[in-house]
């Protein structure tokens, strides 16, 4: 082959249509709706049982009711002990389970075709025939709280957990987890009382992907849920999320974090705002990607971070927009300086159409790949039929998409990114962060690790502006493996903002603008050539008029060196 | 059970091209995406003594960029034509792979041919990546609990040091690494005939040929790597080790034995035996400790499979307050009594129903697919094994399980490692 044809990217073969067929669909007398996608390439099925209502329904006084319920579906039932019904359905090779999300509580199933009426058979048993045995409900709630226990040491739950409880207000979507105090709570009378009440065939729905043959399958789902009664669930009403007016800033206090967790947040749109395929479009262009906007910033470019995102969370009821990051503690205002620049960039200039092109050939182009599995599919058609989309939908998906354009993704950006009335969540080392992040909200509130309020006047020093004075020549001595090392530090100051030299006797490094002082806390990086090598060394200490004590780490050494001294000369 | 169930087998094709590179092709155009999975055989245990990290450093150096694709091109091109990709090194192979909208199957092709042909290994590439290493290193290892505690094992279950030694490697070594080495290392383990190439789902078999021909065809091919020696003797090379891990929440064990090579009959039976053990809510631990004692928060295991000797692990994060000795001890009581009675019919048949499922499973998606075969062309030389394996599974008597549980799951082939929560109490 010539070197020319190698030079640039081949244009693409020309496009294969990808033809889903819609499922057939009916509906039982009692109300129950089912959807059947035949496919028989492979001797497999997927089964779904949805049921429109999730964690949000809830009663007030009976936080995770719902999802406890779907997780005991599967521990014991009239004709089956837990161990007899795990050992029954894994027997078949197949799984089944249980689990609620906030909208919904689903019941999914897969198996070899060869056993779909065993299959049809266990999940009647579990929906119609649980008996939440008390000492299967002891066990969950034992196992829940340690899991809940756990979760706090998660810097992402903590920054969630806070993200949800500002946006969203009185609205259930505010709570993304139970307490254990709720969890101990919960008895086996309330389980049985909810699960009457809950599961309706009215309220649901039946999704069947595979290999089955529509009219056996749609008999045998008459025989196993055809005698199931019609009631009532009630409609319930929510309160709306509360109207933002000004910026937030909320930092969960991790002392020593090396890390900030960031996330800024805005209710955005509900899965079924028309607006829901443009939102998708710009979000990708602005974050969803590792070709999106903010991961080019603040990996690439920056090297801030491992990755930075947007996503949209759009749910039944509400939705959010949220730009997240963890980033190196140090760097934590830098990053919000850029969040925000690229956030108002995507509102006030059009994007490219390369851009816009880009992010629409990603979202159509990866669709059949989601399509490609039985699950994908499974999942793709049953989120249609939860939110109740449109019957071509999945037919017309691609067009959608093609058909938003540069103009929409400006609108849309502008209705559904709100940097005036953002939520920010950082979870951290606050005294860290606090000098860093203060100047991009006015609201600031400051908690621990429990959710417990926090008195900000603790971290109030350094909110002061009380900025200790650094300038100067300081005679610093080394601790390198016992050996008593001289080393000098030369610094600048400029507000906050420090620069200078570090003389050793190895070499000499230089601190560009990126030192800082946060109240009597100093840290800088000193970068030295060395054989052709570029070594950052990582200077970190606290200050006390004119002694100074702290580390110095760097890749040579495994442990960071201790040092000591005091100021010589004062500019 | 078996006469019933019919798999037809999966459409394979296999040729060589003139430079060495192995080609496999299995159409299906069920769904109009196509996945290219390129697999080199190098992995970790290539690495010498002194220079251990260069597989996987490498796997970093192929995103930077080649002749004719600049610097983080590579995803950027895939995002832009509606694919995914990724890449992953092992101890036994560093694989490559793109899924793809049928019609960019020569984007994937031209991505993989030009950075096999023209890799920029550059200072300024490697400087680069040593220190993108050695933060994914931090994050993914050094920063999380029980992070370290698979590299810790390898050293006490193995005594050879090309199978001991971590795949992410020593960054004292990666620092050592001079341009020339990283350039000799790509010279030599990234050459046409050290590689085979896959392609699984919507193509037509004379266009991808071309295709292939036209991008791979004049890459040339080079001496064959060195020979190498992954022998062991039978036993662990150490039994027992403490471990104070900094972020640990709580304290857990890790048990390790060493075992046969893959697809060796002994290590089929273990790998079975494994699944009873700790394989889903009806597996023998899950019922005796999750449930029964209720002594543990997490209980999990899983065999690693390589071509020379490999091994199977169990480990558990254990409630607070509880006794790990006396968890232990059930744990061991349980592959007591699979070494003397072997499994149930019950369990058998659970066996086999597993087996049929995860294999129709593993089928659906193209790029699933693409990697099984380039597994079993790189390492067995039949890609065709990926439609006789399950047989080969299914073939494995109760006393063939028996009998390899009692010779391999016992405590003197046994590495035991103890994490000890050493942080401040969090």
């Amino acid at each position: 082959m010539t070197q020319a044809i190698r030079k640039t990217a081949p244009a693409p073969l020309s496009p294969v249509a990808f033809n889903i067929p819609q499922a057939f669909q009916t509906t039982l007398k009692n109300g129950l709706k089912i959807v059947i996608f035949e496919d028989n390439r492979l001797p497999l099925v997927s089964f779904r049982l949805a049921f429109f209502s999730g964690d949000v329904n809830d009663p007030d006084d009976a936080d995770g009711l719902t999802s406890a319920m779907a997780a005991m579906l599967t521990e014991g039932t009239r004709n089956y002990t837990s161990l007899a019904l795990a050992e029954k359905i894994e027997r078949l090779g197949a799984n089944i389970s249980a689990s609620s999300s906030d909208d919904f509580t689903i019941v999914a199933a897969s198996a070899l075709s060869l056993y779909n009426s065993e299959i049809l058979e266990l999940i009647a048993e579990i929906v119609f025939r649980p008996t939440f045995p008390e000492d299967e409900l002891d066990l969950y709630k034992r196992n829940t709280v340690e899991n809940l226990k756990f979760q706090r040491s998660q810097p992402s739950f903590l920054a969630n957990e806070q993200t949800a409880r500002i946006l969203y207000g009185e609205h259930p979507y505010a709570k993304i987890s139970p307490t254990p105090e709720d969890i101990e709570k919960l008895s086996r009378n309330a389980l049985v009382g909810f699960h009457r009440k809950r599961f309706l065939p009215n309220n649901a729905v039946f999704v069947a992907v595979g290999d089955v043959d529509r009219t056996e399958l749609v008999k045998d789902i008459k025989e196993n849920f055809g005698k199931w009664q019609t009631g009532d669930f009630g409609a319930v009403a929510f309160y709306d999320p509360p109207a933002r007016s000004e910026t937030s800033l909320t930092i969960v206090d991790r002392p020593g974090s090396a890390q900030s967790n960031i996330v800024m947040a805005n209710i955005a749109l509900d899965r079924n705002n028309p607006d829901y395929f443009r939102v998708m479009v710009m979000n990708q262009v602005l974050g969803a990607g590792a070709s999106s906007r903010l991961f080019m910033n603040l990996r690439e470019e920056k090297g801030f971070t491992y990755g930075a995102y947007t996503k949209i969370d759009a749910k039944r009821l509400s939705g959010d927009f949220e730009a997240t990051a963890e980033v190196r503690t140090s760097v934590t205002g830098e990053s919000l300086k850029e969040f925000f620049y690229e956030l108002n960039r995507i509102r006030n200039e059009t994007v490219s159409e390369e851009e816009l092109a880009n992010a629409k050939n990603f979202l159509t182009g990866v669709f059949p790949i989601r399509a490609e599995t039985q699950e994908g599919l499974t999942n793709l058609i049953l989120s249609q039929q939860l939110h109740n989309l449109p019957d071509d939908y999945l037919q017309t998906y691609r067009d959608k998409i093609d058909a938003v354009t540069t103009h929409d993704v400006e609108h849309v950006a502008k209705k559904y990114i709100t940097p005036k009335n953002m939520a920010i969540v950082i979870v951290g080392d606050a005294e860290a962060i606090l000098p860093q992040a203060k100047p991009f909200a006015k609201k600031i509130k400051i908690f621990d690790t429990e959710g417990k309020p926090k008195d900000i006047s603790e971290y109030g020093q350094k909110l002061g502006g009380d900025t200790a004075q650094v300038g100067g020549i300081w005679k610093l001595v080394l601790d390198f493996q016992g050996q008593q090392v001289p080393v000098s530090l030369l610094l600048k100051q400029s507000g906050d903002v420090i620069s200078g030299k570090l003389e050793t006797m190895l070499g000499n490094g230089k601190i560009n603008d990126g030192g800082k002082i946060s109240g009597k806390k100093l840290s800088a990086t000193a970068t030295s050539e060395m054989q052709g090598k570029t070594i950052e060394f990582i200077i970190s200490a606290t200050v006390e008029g004119d002694s100074m004590a702290g580390t110095i780490s760097a890749p040579i050494v495994s442990e960071p060196l201790s040092f000591k001294g005091t100021r010589n000369e004062k500019p | 059970m078996s006469e019933t169930f019919n798999l037809p087998p999966l459409e394979i094709e296999q040729y060589t091209l003139e430079n060495g590179l192995r080609i496999v092709l299995n159409r299906d155009n069920a769904v109009p995406v196509v996945a290219v999975a390129v697999y080199y055989d190098v992995g970790s245990r290539n690495e010498r003594e002194g220079r251990t990290g260069f597989a996987h450093l490498f796997e970093h150096m192929m995103f930077q960029g080649s002749a004719n694709v600049k610097k983080a091109e590579h995803f950027q091109y895939i995002m832009k034509a509606g694919g995914t990709m990724n890449g992953t090194t092992s101890s036994e192979r560093t694989n490559y792979f793109e899924t793809l909208p049928a019609s960019q199957l020569p984007l994937g092709l031209w991505l993989e041919s030009d950075r096999m042909r023209s890799l920029a290994v550059t200072q300024e590439n490697l400087d680069n990546q040593r220190e993108a290493v050695k933060e994914e290193k931090r994050l993914r290892y050094d920063n999380q609990p029980y992070g370290q505690i698979f590299d810790l094992i390898n050293e006490m279950i193995f005594r050879n040091f090309a199978n001991s030694h971590s795949t992410i490697g020593s960054m004292e070594h990666l620092d050592d690494a001079t341009v020339e080495d990283v350039q000799e290392f790509f010279r030599i383990y990234y050459a046409p005939n050290n590689a085979v190439l896959v392609l699984s789902g919507a193509f037509e078999p004379t266009e991808a040929k071309q295709l292939i021909e036209t991008y791979f065809g004049d890459i040339p091919s080079q001496t064959p790597p060195p020979d190498l020696n992954v022998d062991e003797p039978k036993e662990v090379a150490e039994t027992f080790r403490e471990w104070e891990d900094k972020l640990a929440p709580f304290p857990a064990f890790l048990l390790g034995w060493k075992i046969p090579p893959r697809r060796s009959q002994k290590f089929y039976a273990l790998y079975l035996a494994g699944k009873l053990l700790y394989d889903g809510e009806s597996s023998r631990l899950y019922q005796k400790l999750v449930k029964g004692e209720e002594s543990v928060i997490q209980l999990f295991g899983f065999t690693d499979e390589r071509r020379g000797p490999s091994s199977i692990f169990v480990g558990a994060i254990p409630k607070p307050e509880r006794d790990l000795s006396k968890i232990r001890g059930t744990i061991m009581t349980e592959i007591l009594h699979i070494a003397a009675d072997g499994p149930t019919a019950e369990e058998i048949q659970k066996l086999h129903n597993q087996l049929f499922n995860d294999t129709v499973r593993m089928r659906q998606s193209s790029q699933s697919r693409a990697q099984q075969i380039a597994e079993f062309a790189l390492y067995d030389g039949d890609p065709t094994l990926i439609n006789s394996e399950l047989e080969d599974l299914l073939a494995v008597t109760p006393e063939q399980i028996r009998a390899a549980v009692d010779e391999y799951l016992n405590n003197e082939n046994r590495a035991l490692l103890d994490v000890i929560p050493a942080g401040n109490g969090q």
